[in-house]
């Protein structure tokens, strides 16, 4: 087949009407009447019918067509007609036309598929089986057959893009994409390193950049004032469902500038990325301070497209003679509450007490809640009664309540607890009284950080060492002062997602040590561990700042995707393997010793994770879970060696047979039902009659993690 | 541990019995198997029964519903009596009970789980008929089985006729069970058949494995058959070596996939004081199996993981043999075999060279799929005689049976 003269299946329409054409692609699903076969044929622009038809096409094309299954690799010749009225299908995009074949070769043959890839119903009102209730791994496995699926090319096409644009913008804003090395220097930022082992240095490791921040600051240095890179970064982060080892983050950093810059600079990038998923975002962004975020939010990424602010009412109860709340407040506590407005009927007093304040709440670290509905003008709870009449004006004011509002306060000793749990609840009310608008987005930048946070030993860096505090007037060694400096950080969150991050760095080499000094880094440490960076900052280095974004992220969320995974090609599972490739593997003994890596740690034993580690009893226990104590070890060794004996007998007279796994011949077998149900055994409880541990509706087990 | 039975009464165990019915249902009337009692397994299903199939895998397990064929002999007015004693997971005979059910007169049938001639075995133990149906002509549905590709329900009984009438019940299409086959025997047309002109085919090789005394006991069953007017031929199988093996090699990978479900979550033994998941598993599971059981899922992981050719390699054997036993077929009416190769009992089976040496004449017929009689001794001969399995084509029951029946007559006329 010559390219040239190849036409798309997803760009015929009427006006093709009589055209001789010639199509390449996947058979995506075919229907069989008898005498008359037509097929979907699908390739990347999308899916057009074939017919074969004993009137129209040879006679020898028609028994060729007849051995067609799904995904077989096809070209096929042949004419544009218009289908007759009433068999259009609605289904696909040149649904009012099909192609009659005159000629058709088999490029490749397809095996059975591990899971269907149609998604195109070939008659109206017919439904597809999509790939929901295929199980991920199986997906990942046959990764290139998953691809192949509609719409997995669009989230791919879209992501492709997303990318463009972003280049294409940043390039109009005089921006130069510089790539940085990967293998590089360990570096003690936020998460564990990927190490790699060098050859050539005897057990030093490179690492893998978590982010090219050093490089891209020393870009700065270096005079190329505005960079970008759409950068793989690596972190060996512990399992989160939405996470991978590698990503893929947009890196700008850019020199001369100040937040304003930064903020104008990627509130368009942004408005630009979303458009392409049909999405119009408002501008400008809101802007919040990390403070008033927590305050009202309880979270440093707030969801803002719902309400359920929250109210300060501490001072709503000086002086109450509620116990627990006077108690509260004389260990210096506060007392914050929300409004749901009008959801009095949906919030029972059985929901509030007993699932919310008994349970729900105590899952999100608070010790209670205090709930009350507003009735009839007035307040209805199993505690009201404890409050003065004029407290419970003042809680009716305060919350600014009506009939049929439902005000829900937590009070507590700790600020921190008070706002994180009163912000996992407004978050778990939002989802269950369904107040959360979809399809709606709310960007928001996040500014005014605290430049540290406190630890036990003392006080860490809330972003990274070199962004820029907001006064430079501090003292590295009062700890009061520290935990009051501000970064001029900012995060750019919508919808309760942080996309990206960044800040306006230090250019000061004094700041910069008072910095590291606060952080209680010695001057040897320093130079150990950044002296290459600060050596930078005595040759003339300018004010400069920048932002990472997290651009699987941003793909998904403009696309809507489920997971991340959705739109990275070859993803990992949740537990960092690759089902398709088997990594990570072991290797060879002979590989770890040209790496010198045999005797680190100067342990006798083999290291982990080299190939001769396990004798095969332990390997089988492993795989097969079936653990082994030592009065069976010699009976179960000789088995295994049985079984290697036997292994020798088949593989040497296997014969020419075809493998027998059955004596009874293979047919197809449907389900006689038309719907697949649950169990009654599940539905009665029955399931769970056998189970050795039960809670509530589910098995009991063991952590998965220790 | 007790016991709590659907009834929430006190549960009988005696010598034999694991679990006795202690209010069986009312027989429906009218069926073709009414005043008929049968014992089953522990590895069968029966509502509200306790079901441990001899193993702590499934320690304190009660079924939550009936197998097929349970629900098939009652509807028949068969009376379920009770659960026999089993071997673990049915693989082997220690500790088996089901030919002494019958042979204490406890019951007219019992049900056996045959995956490598354990009906057989145990029937000829017990001087009784031993059988295994045509693969896929029963329902498994509610069989804890261990070899899904190999094994049956089997049955004991003292006369052919009572197997005949039990299997033609238990025989039958079920929806629950998709690896059924799509045709069944007809046991309607074989009501008379004779023995003149029957052709019978011994398989030399498997001669070679009998000893002296058994193999001169074994020729004089076979002198009666002559005489009785049927011509006997020695037929030759030179693979017939190969049937152990494969079964042993496809068994334990099946074994070590089906037991993959005792996890220990859902039912079953579960280890105590573990500190995460993998070591539940690892524990449980280490917990669960008893050595010989053990050692065979062990031999099952190292095919799966290790040298899954083996496997490929033992399924195309397979074909071969099914397409050599199809072939003698062709020249003979039945095969026949001996049954055991010693006198060792089975109670000594510990081992999985044991267990396969006891079983080794039974295994053409599990590997092959096809219907296999055991027809014991004493009926044509000295007392001492070890008997011998008759073997028919595949889906070839009913005329097995009724030429079974035929023989029995004779003998018992005869003698």
């Amino acid at each position: 087949m010559i390219y040239r003269e190849r036409t798309h299946c997803g760009q015929l329409s009427n006006a093709d009407e009589n055209r001789e054409i010639r199509l390449a692609g996947w058979v995506d699903a075919f229907r069989d009447h008898g005498e008359v076969l037509f097929i979907h044929l699908r390739d990347r622009s999308g899916v057009v019918q074939v017919v074969f038809s004993p009137d129209a096409s040879p006679a020898d094309v028609c028994e060729k067509a007849g051995q067609l299954r799904n995904e077989y690799c096809v070209a096929v010749t042949g004419r544009v007609f218009r289908r007759s009225h009433g068999t259009e299908n609605p289904n696909i995009e040149t649904g009012g036309i099909e192609v009659v074949a005159t000629e058709l070769s088999v490029l490749s043959k397809a095996d059975t598929l591990p899971f269907p890839i149609s998604e195109k119903a070939m008659v109206v009102g017919a439904t597809v089986k999509g790939v929901e209730s295929v199980a991920e791994d199986l997906r990942l496995q046959y990764r290139y057959l998953d691809l192949r699926r509609p719409s997995m090319q669009h989230n791919f096409m879209q992501r492709h893009r997303i990318f463009r644009c972003v280049r294409d913008y940043l390039d109009e804003c005089g921006f130069i994409e510089v790539e940085t090395p990967i293998l590089t220097k360990s570096t003690p930022e936020g998460a564990r390193d990927y190490l790699v082992p060098s050859r050539i240095h005897e057990k030093q490791f490179y690492a893998l950049p978590q982010s090219p921040q050093l490089f891209k600051q020393l870009l700065m240095v270096s005079g190329f004032e505005r960079y970008y890179q759409l950068a793989r970064c690596f972190r060996d982060e512990d399992l989160r469902p939405n996470r991978q080892p590698e990503f893929t983050q947009l890196d700008i950093e850019t020199s001369f500038i100040d937040e304003e810059f930064m903020y104008t600079l990627l509130e368009e990038l942004t408005v630009r990325m979303f458009r392409i998923g049909g999405v119009e975002l408002p501008r400008p962004f809101l802007r919040m301070t990390y403070g008033e975020s927590i305050d009202t939010t309880g979270s440093d990424r707030p969801d803002l497209r719902f309400g359920l602010r929250f109210i300060d009412a501490t001072d709503v109860f000086c002086g109450t003679s509620y116990g627990i709340f006077r108690q509260i407040l004389q260990r210096g506590g506060c007392i914050k509450g929300i409004n749901v407005k009008g959801q009095s009927e949906k919030l029972s007093k059985n929901v509030l007490q007993n699932e919310y304040a008994k349970q729900i709440v105590l899952g999100f670290g608070a010790k209670g809640m205090t709930w009350m509905r507003v009735i009839d003008g007035t307040l209805e709870s199993n505690i009201v009664q404890f409050f003065s009449r004029k407290e419970q004006q003042g809680i009716l004011e305060r919350f600014d309540a009506e009939n049929g509002d439902v005000i829900i306060m937590i009070a507590d000793p700790s600020y921190e607890i008070v706002t994180s749990a009163l912000g996992l609840l407004r978050l778990h009310l939002a989802e269950r009284l369904d107040l959360i608008p979809r399809a709606s987005y709310s960007p928001v930048w996040i500014t005014d950080f605290p430049l540290f946070e406190a630890t036990e030993e003392g006080i860490t860096s809330s972003h990274h060492p070199f962004t820029a505090p907001d006064r430079t007037d501090f003292d590295p060694d009062n700890r009061d002062d520290l935990l009051a400096l501000h970064s001029r950080a900012y995060d750019l969150v919508v919808n309760g997602e942080e996309l990206g991050g960044g800040s306006i760095r230090i250019n000061s080499k004094d700041v910069q040590r008072r910095i590291f000094q606060a952080l209680g880094l010695s001057e040897r440490e320093v130079e150990e561990k950044f002296g290459f960076f600060i050596r930078a900052f005595d040759y003339g280095i300018p004010p400069h700042g920048g932002l990472a974004l997290g651009m699987d992220r941003v793909v998904s969320m403009i696309l809507g995707t489920s997971s991340i995974r959705e739109v990275i090609a070859f993803p990992k599972n949740r537990s960092a393997f690759c089902p398709l490739t088997q990594a990570p593997s072991r290797v060879a003994q002979e590989q770890l010793a040209e790496l010198s890596l045999l005797d680190l740690g100067g342990s006798e034993k083999l290291l982990p994770g080299s190939e001769q580690e396990d004798n095969p009893v332990d390997a089988l226990s492993w795989v097969s879970r079936i653990a082994v104590d030592d009065s069976e070890r010699s009976h179960i060794e000789k088995a295994v060696d049985d079984a290697r004996r036997l292994a020798e007998i088949v593989n040497d007279c296997r014969g020419s047979d075809e493998p027998l796994f059955s004596v009874v011949s293979v047919v197809n077998r449907t389900r006689t039902e038309p719907r697949a149900r649950r169990s009654s055994f599940a539905e009665n409880g029955e399931l769970f009659r056998n189970a050795p541990s039960v809670k509530g509706d589910f098995f009991k087990v063991a952590s998965i993690l220790e | 541990m007790p016991v709590e039975c659907n009834k929430g009464e006190f549960v009988m165990i005696t010598e034999i019995f694991t679990y006795i019915d202690p209010e069986p249902p009312v027989p429906a009337n009218g069926g073709s198997l009414e005043g008929i009692t049968v014992a089953v397994q522990p590895t069968m299903g029966v509502r509200g029964w306790p079901t441990e199939a001899g193993s702590v895998a499934l320690e304190r397990y009660v079924a939550l519903e009936d197998a097929t064929v349970v629900d098939r002999l009652r509807r028949e007015g068969a009376t379920i009596i009770g659960s026999t004693r089993i071997s673990e997971l049915g693989f082997g005979l220690v500790g088996d009970t089901s030919a002494r059910a019958v042979s204490e007169g406890a019951v007219d049938v019992a049900l056996a789980m045959d995956t490598m001639g354990e009906a057989r075995i145990a029937a000829a133990s017990a001087h009784l008929f031993g059988y295994k149906p045509s693969y896929g002509i029963v329902s498994r549905f509610g069989l804890i089985g261990l070899i899904p590709s190999m094994e049956c329900f089997g049955m004991i009984a003292r006369t052919p006729r009572e197997i005949s009438s039990v299997l033609s019940v238990m025989a039958g299409k079920d929806d629950h069970d998709f690896s059924m086959s799509d045709e069944f025997p007809d046991f309607e047309s074989f009501d008379a058949v004779t023995v003149e002109n029957v052709k019978l085919g011994v398989v030399r090789e498997a001669m070679e494995f009998l000893d002296q005394d058994a193999y001169r006991a074994f020729r004089s069953s076979l002198s009666y058959l002559e005489k009785a007017g049927m011509s006997i031929r020695e037929v030759s199988l030179d693979e017939y070596d190969l049937f152990r093996t494969i079964h042993n090699v496809i068994g334990s990978v099946e074994a070590s996939s089906s037991a993959g479900k005792y996890d220990g979550v859902r039912y079953g033994h579960r280890a105590q004081a573990v500190k995460n998941w993998n070591e539940m598993y690892l524990k449980s599971r280490g917990e669960a199996f008893g050595l010989p059981v053990k050692a065979y899922l062990f031999q099952g992981a190292y095919f799966q993981f290790e040298n899954y050719e083996a496997f490929d390699s033992a399924c195309r054997i397979r074909s071969m043999l099914v397409r050599l036993m199809e072939s003698l077929h062709e020249t003979v009416d039945y095969l026949i075999l001996p049954m055991k190769s010693g006198n060792v009992p089975a109670s000594d089976m510990k081992t999985i060279d044991e267990i396969y040496g006891l079983c080794s004449h039974a295994l053409p017929a599990n590997v092959t799929g096809v219907p296999v009689i055991y027809m014991p001794g004493g009926l044509f001969g000295r007392e001492t005689d070890p008997g011998f399995q008759l073997l028919a084509p595949r889906l070839g029951d009913a005329r097995l049976l009724a030429f079974a029946a035929h023989l029995f007559d004779q003998a018992e006329g005869g003698v």
